[in-house]
């Protein structure tokens, strides 16, 4: 994995050849995942644009509700799965909170998609291992079902997902497919399970020692909160990965989308435009530690 | 015979006046004591006199502090999106070399992957006429990253000042036009050539401030992790954000929208990397230590910006020297890279 520099990725879906003009989506479904993040169902108004707009898992894009402003979150549904578009927010800030008040048939602005993706010629037959930790399991589940409807193409599959809550898991609806996927190993943990809560309890760090994925041609695929990221690595370390076989997406302001702005750089690196995929290899030669 | 043409200095409001025909013309205008780039009165030159650089750099023209990317209304059909129309024809007249080159620096972050529609437009609309700088201030250092204060080939003509007449040299086919048209002009002779080049070795010696280039780029990564260093360097920074702001070649921007009764805007604004916010997220700040923006500002001109594209970003103007409120001075910072 270089870093990239034709970010566009050759593919130009530039509304009226401008790069900062966003296009206009329009949400068909709205589903809530936890008390504060809903996964919003889209697609575009222009019929032109459905058909021929493709992106690859990993990719993010620049969402907006015109007049509040704009943020980006990465795409989290498949490539495979194109007759819509999904992406997940969580109710933190000015324009995620205005998002949250959108209902279904509004109208939002979408530049996209940037950034690079997961390496899928760097996974295909390889075991893998997804660790991901709260709303961390979004980019990473475009990813999971891409390689789940190309099942044949990869080997064993292990994912480790946790939450601080049994009220903090996201997706359930796919942690209930994967549990009964039989080619599927999937292991949910909370940090603290309630009176109901009758599964695994303990940080994913933890959890992911316990189940010891052999490191033995395997890629992991790790995200979440930065505090588990920081965590999670040393353990795979201990079970044998090398930096190489680690990949993570980085989280940054990022406020044009394109490696103009400015503010999301790791040393000359910016990771909306080189990223926001990286291995811990490409992470530990960073210039700085400011990620 | 010779290659350069020369204009009296009484003829520069002739000149201008048949440039505005066709431009709008900007020149050095000076209101409660702050020179700035200006439109132009239609009569006054008196700046010939004064004049030794602007506050504000010429960046301003090409990249607003301020600038709308587009305007929407929201109707029964949905979102009506309208682009500004930005056709006006700008002629900058007294540009600094060191202003000049920013722009060819800043060309390259508006280049790179995509063309910016906001900025382009105006650069290639523009006219750039390069006036010497006899008078370099005590803060300028422009001569160590390669900038002669009255030399330079990224404007389209480049002026020196002879006495009662300007020397004009043509540097590009634009510029060459241009004056081809104007009717005040006269071919320079030898000794006209001679005196300019004397006036502009001159000038080159009055700037005696210096930066060592090749130690910095040595020294920089290496002290990348001396917080220490950088906490000492940063100690009396306000965080203001005037360095960059003023900065010929800082491009950090923010993006926001306004809206108002169903009809809004999207705004480009500049940014500064000296403020905590710009880097902040919701539940984390990467630079949110004072020492570690500090460092970002002068890594990204000397170590990052040469990484990515092969030049300093920085042009020597002095400006973030002269204008700053509490004297922080980006030439002791980097003359006192510890190795």
């Amino acid at each position: 994995m270089t870093s990239v520099t034709d970010i566009s990725h050759g593919k130009e879906f530039l509304a009226r050849g401008n790069v900062y003009l966003p296009h206009i989506v329009v949400i068909d479904k709205i589903i809530d995942e936890t008390y504060d993040t809903r996964t919003f169902h889209f697609n575009f108004k222009d019929e032109k644009l459905r058909e021929e707009f493709t992106f690859d898992s990993g990719q993010f894009a620049e969402y907006s509700v015109l007049g509040i402003g704009e943020a980006p979150f990465c795409i989290s549904s498949s490539p495979t799965r194109s007759d819509h578009l999904e992406f997940t927010v969580r109710r933190v800030g000015r324009v995620t909170n205005a998002l949250h008040r959108l209902g279904v048939g509004a109208e939002i602005g979408f530049r996209g998609a940037y950034g690079n993706s997961f390496p899928l010629n760097l996974l295909q037959g390889k075991n893998l291992v997804f660790v991901a930790g709260g709303i961390g399991l979004a980019p990473l589940r475009s990813l999971i079902w891409n390689v789940i409807d190309n099942r044949d193409r990869y080997k064993k599959i292990d994912i480790i997902y946790g939450a601080r809550s049994p009220a903090d898991l996201c997706f359930k609806y796919d942690l209930d497919t994967w549990d009964e996927d039989k080619t599927v190993n999937m292991v949910t943990t909370v940090d603290k399970g309630d009176e109901s809560w009758t599964g695994r309890e303990g940080f994913v760090p933890q959890i992911l020692e316990q189940v010891a994925p052999s490191a033995t041609n395997a890629v992991a695929i790790v995200c979440g909160p930065p505090i588990m990221i920081r965590f999670t690595f040393p353990v795979l370390e201990k079970l044998g990965f090398t930096p190489e076989q680690m990949i993570t997406t980085l989280e940054k302001r990022m406020k044009c989308g394109i490696g103009k702005c400015g503010r999301c750089n790791i040393g000359n690196l910016y990771v909306c435009r080189d990223g926001p995929v990286f291995t811990y290899a490409q992470i530990k030669g960073f210039v700085s530690s400011e990620y | 015979m010779t290659n350069s043409k020369k204009i009296n200095k009484k003829d520069i409001g002739g000149l201008l006046k048949e440039w505005s025909q066709e431009f709008t013309v900007f020149i050095p205008w000076r209101e409660s004591g702050v020179a700035m780039l200006d439109k132009w009165d239609g009569t006054d030159t008196g700046f010939i006199d004064w004049y030794r650089n602007t506050v504000k750099p010429a960046k301003a023209n090409f990249f607003p502090p301020m600038e709308e990317m587009f305007r929407f209304q929201k109707g029964r059909e949905g979102y009506h999106i309208e682009l500004p129309l930005d056709e006006h024809k700008q002629l900058i007249f007294g540009i600094r070399p060191c202003d000049a080159r920013s722009l060819a620096i800043l060309d390259m972050t508006f280049t790179e992957s995509y063309q910016d529609p906001y900025y382009l437009p105006k650069r290639n609309n523009a006219v750039l006429i390069g006036l010497g700088c006899l008078k370099p201030y005590d803060s300028c250092f422009c001569t160590s990253l390669g900038i002669s204060p009255a030399e330079s080939t990224d404007v389209d003509l480049m002026l020196t000042d002879i006495g009662d007449q300007f020397l004009v040299k043509e540097i590009t086919q634009k510029g060459k036009e241009l004056i081809a048209r104007a009717s005040q002009v006269e071919e320079a002779t030898e000794a006209d050539e001679a005196r300019a080049k004397e006036v502009r070795k001159a000038a080159y010696g009055k700037v005696t401030r210096r930066i060592d280039t090749k130690a910095i780029s040595e020294k920089l990564l290496s002290c990348f992790d001396n917080q220490d260093y950088w906490e000492k360097v940063a100690a009396k920074c306000i965080s203001c954000g005037i360095c960059t702001f003023l900065c010929p070649t800082c491009y950090c921007f923010d993006i926001n929208d306004e809206l108002v009764k169903r009809q809004g805007a999207r705004f480009r604004s500049w940014d500064s990397c000296a403020f905590p916010i710009y880097t902040k997220m919701p539940m984390e700040n990467p630079r949110v230590e004072k020492w570690r923006r500090v460092r970002q500002r002068v890594c990204h001109k000397f170590e990052f910006y040469p990484m990515n594209f092969g030049t300093i970003a920085c042009t020597g103007c002095g400006r973030c020297i002269r204008l700053c409120p509490v004297n922080w001075d980006i030439t002791q910072t980097l003359d006192k890279l510890p190795g």
